[in-house]
């Protein structure tokens, strides 16, 4: 299972990843990192600004990352992220 | 006096009797006496110290040669015998068997090999190689003098083999030793068994689908309750002996249970992606994946280290998706140990990487594949459904060329012929004037070979369908950086003119090498490699399928490249042949081995590192020696300080005996 491959997978086209819209609801945040520090594909990374609850919240780093595990919203003890895929009719 | 202790020793061996030795020297035709004057031998013979009689025979190994021999030890009641003929390795056992007939033990049996270490090195000189032959059989003599009757041991078989390898050759020796009613433990290191024959589109010269003949063994393999298969799995430890080995078996788990239906709805939903190795790498698997639908078993496999599911569970989308509830992430790496009296290792092959030849541009151009690469590309089941095409653009070629021998046949990779890929190249050509009739193709080769049965009239038909062969190496590929087709060039050694031809595609017919897992087991199992690196037959011609440690045996390519026909009929060989073991059930063992003195050894262990079989253990204090292990090779007894191990009949006192007789010619002052 550790072979290294050097070409392009010629059904790479074929291969369609879900396509990911992040929500955060920052005001709900209070800061505990969960979601930066566990999330797989290192998605978020705390922002500088300052919520309601006066916490950092997460900001997202490179949305196309993402490929909904649902693991952010699952351990978020705030409920303050969901993901939902972004419905694209002609490719996104 | 220690000239008189000899004389003693001589005199009278331990069990008290007084030598009665018979000597006989073997024309051989004139392979001897061509270049031995074998007279002079027998007269010679005939006055050393104990020698009852002295004869010469022109076929010693023939019937009437044996009668005589036969006849003089119950005549002249005989006790030691001594053959001075060809090596040991071609007539110990005929001999043995001769003497043992008229109740002789075996090792009162002495060869002087007077063909192999005299008569063939030393033609036409008559006088030196007569001389020579006098002193070898004078060592022979001085030795059989001191020999004593062992007891030939014999060690019991397990009725169970174990076989390493799931290719086409591991799966026709597990279906043979089944079918003779063995019990089969079949281990195979990817998630499916199948080999490289499971990845093959058709096979030449019938053009049959690899799988569809295939894939029916295969099922047969997963159905037979007599085939234990370990897929996922690797052999880590051999112990043991012929009849009675003890191996390790390291599980990977595949954290998808035996519910599985292999619905395949997991893979739908898994996020993680990357090349398929069964694809070459040239298609898309997910993280929870089969390799290839008509795999064995029918269970799909998770690759954790790509899975997100590291330390914690992380996404449990596969795990929603199956309703069987099938997957199981607690699942952990097993050690199995299994006892099997027979192993036959097929681990086969793997091809050459043609990246380390520059001058194919393979890794540089995106239009130079390998052949395997292509394989997959023509196959319906391949990244393309079977569509001919060209990776950089995915357009249908108009131009292909083939590049025979690469890393075959050539002294800067391996010298060796890889028997395949010809063939498989000509078979390749084929499949695409099938699929493209108007496509053009181009084989550049050394020398066609088309040895095998219906090889040539395969060659011959696609010459007929206008596949162009063109002999000659080709020095140089280089790329067109817009349109990425390829410009190859060759010299044609038929005509003698310089070639230069634009193609869409060039194909590399890679050869077959040995692989890297293959020394591992090689290094575990004691088993001998060739300079080639692929492990070495007991011998070339006689025992092909044998491996040199007793009751291991070779199937396939791990042997040496060869192809479908012959890899299946190999295996079947090595079935019989570990089936004619356990038939018998029990298995005699090298009676010359180590023996320890415990009052002179200091357990310094030096012989416990030093030898090469691991027969020597170490254990409540004591040295001890597993003698269905000792292969009698002596490297203990000359490396213990102590002088605390005795090989027997290979004894100080009978190597000095021989010594004595080659430097100083015993009493007789010759």
């Amino acid at each position: 299972m550790s072979v290294k491959f050097w070409r392009t997978p010629l059904d790479s086209e074929k291969v369609v990843k879900p396509k990911a819209e992040i929500h955060i609801i920052k005001d709900q945040c209070k800061g505990c990192g969960y979601c930066i520090q566990y999330c797989p594909k290192k998605v978020f990374e705390e922002s500088e600004e300052i919520n309601a609850r006066g916490v950092h919240p997460p900001k997202i780093v490179d949305e196309k990352k993402c490929i909904i595990c649902s693991f952010c919203t699952a351990i978020c003890p705030d409920f303050a992220i969901y993901v939902k895929e972004k419905q694209c009719k002609d490719g996104c | 006096m220690a000239e008189s202790n000899n004389e003693e020793r001589l005199n009278a061996s331990k069990s008290g009797e007084i030598p009665r030795i018979g000597v006989y020297v073997c024309h051989c035709g004139t392979n001897i006496a061509g270049s031995v004057d074998v007279k002079k031998i027998v007269e010679y013979a005939s006055t050393l110290p104990n020698v009852v009689v002295a004869k010469d025979y022109r076929y010693l190994c023939s019937d009437p040669g044996q009668a005589i021999i036969k006849q003089d030890v119950k005549e002249f009641k005989l006790n030691r015998v001594v053959i001075a003929a060809c090596t040991p390795t071609l007539h110990e056992l005929t001999f043995s068997k001769c003497v043992e007939e008229v109740g002789l033990n075996r090792y009162l049996l002495t060869i002087a090999n007077i063909r192999e270490q005299c008569s063939w090195v030393h033609m036409h000189r008559i006088d030196e190689a007569t001389e020579k032959a006098i002193e070898i059989v004078r060592m022979a003599v001085a030795r059989a003098s001191l020999l004593e009757p062992l007891k030939v041991r014999k060690v019991p078989i397990r009725k169970s083999c174990l076989i390493i390898g799931g290719g086409i050759s591991g799966i026709q020796a597990a279906l043979d030793l089944a079918g003779e009613g063995f019990d089969v433990y079949l281990v195979e290191k990817n998630p499916s068994i199948g080999g490289h024959m499971a990845r093959f589109d058709k096979t030449f010269p019938t053009m049959d689908c690899s799988l569809c003949i295939l894939s029916p063994k295969m099922a047969d393999v997963g159905h037979n309750p007599k085939i234990e298969l370990l897929t996922n799995s690797e052999v880590i430890d051999i112990k043991g002996y012929v009849g009675n080995f003890k191996a390790t078996i390291l599980k990977k788990p595949r954290y998808v249970t035996k519910d599985c239906s292999a619905c395949g709805e997991c893979s739908k939903v898994c996020p993680e992606t990357a090349p398929n190795e069964f694809d070459e790498g040239l298609s898309t698997r997910h993280a929870i994946y089969i390799p290839f639908p008509q795999a064995v078993p029918s269970t799909y496999v998770i690759d954790r280290e790509l899975c997100l599911n590291k330390e914690a569970i992380v996404c449990d989308k596969c795990m929603k998706a199956c309703e069987r509830k099938a997957i199981d992430f607690t699942m952990k790496p097993e050690t199995v140990e299994l006892e099997v009296g027979t192993i036959i290792v097929a681990t086969g092959h793997e091809t050459f990487d043609p990246s380390e030849l520059e001058e194919y541009g393979y890794k540089k151009y995106a239009n130079v594949v390998t052949g395997p690469e292509f394989e997959r590309i023509l196959s319906p089941t391949g990244p393309t459904e079977g569509k001919v095409v060209r990776p950089s653009d995915k357009k249908v070629p108009k131009r292909v060329a083939f590049i025979q021998c690469v890393g075959s046949r050539d002294e800067k990779t391996n010298p060796y012929c890889s028997r395949v890929c010809c063939m498989y190249a000509t078979k390749q050509a084929l499949l695409i004037k099938e699929k493209i009739p108007d496509a053009e193709v181009l084989i550049f080769y050394i020398d066609m070979r088309a040895f095998g049965k219906g090889y040539e009239e395969f060659y011959k038909r696609a010459q007929k369908e206008g596949i162009r062969y063109i002999r000659g190496r080709v020095a140089e590929i280089s790329e067109d950086a817009k349109s990425k087709n390829l410009t190859v060039r060759a010299e044609d050694t038929l005509l003698g003119v310089a070639v230069e031809a634009e193609v869409d595609l060039v194909i590399l017919s890679v050869g077959l090498v040995p692989r890297i897992e293959t020394s591992m087991l090689s290094t575990i199992l004691n088993l001998s490699k060739g300079s080639d690196g692929f492990l070495r037959e007991a011998h070339p011609k006689l025992r092909p399928v044998d491996s040199l440690v007793d009751g291991v045996f070779l199937a396939g390519t791990v042997q040496g490249p060869k192809d479908i026909p012959d890899s299946v009929a190999q295996a079947s060989a090595a079935a019989q042949k570990a089936s004619i073991l356990m038939s018998v059930g029990e298995a005699e063992v090298e009676a010359i081995s180590a023996e320890i003195n415990s009052d002179l050894c200091s357990r310094c262990l030096i012989c416990l590192h030093i030898c090469p079989f691991n027969a020597l253990i170490y254990s409540e204090g004591k040295v001890e020696v597993l003698e269905a292990l000792c292969k009698g090779c002596g490297a203990c007894a000359a490396a213990c300080p102590s002088k605390a191990i005795k090989m027997k009949n290979f004894t100080n006192e009978q190597i000095l005996a021989e010594l004595k007789g080659v430097l100083l010619g015993l009493s007789t002052g010759v």
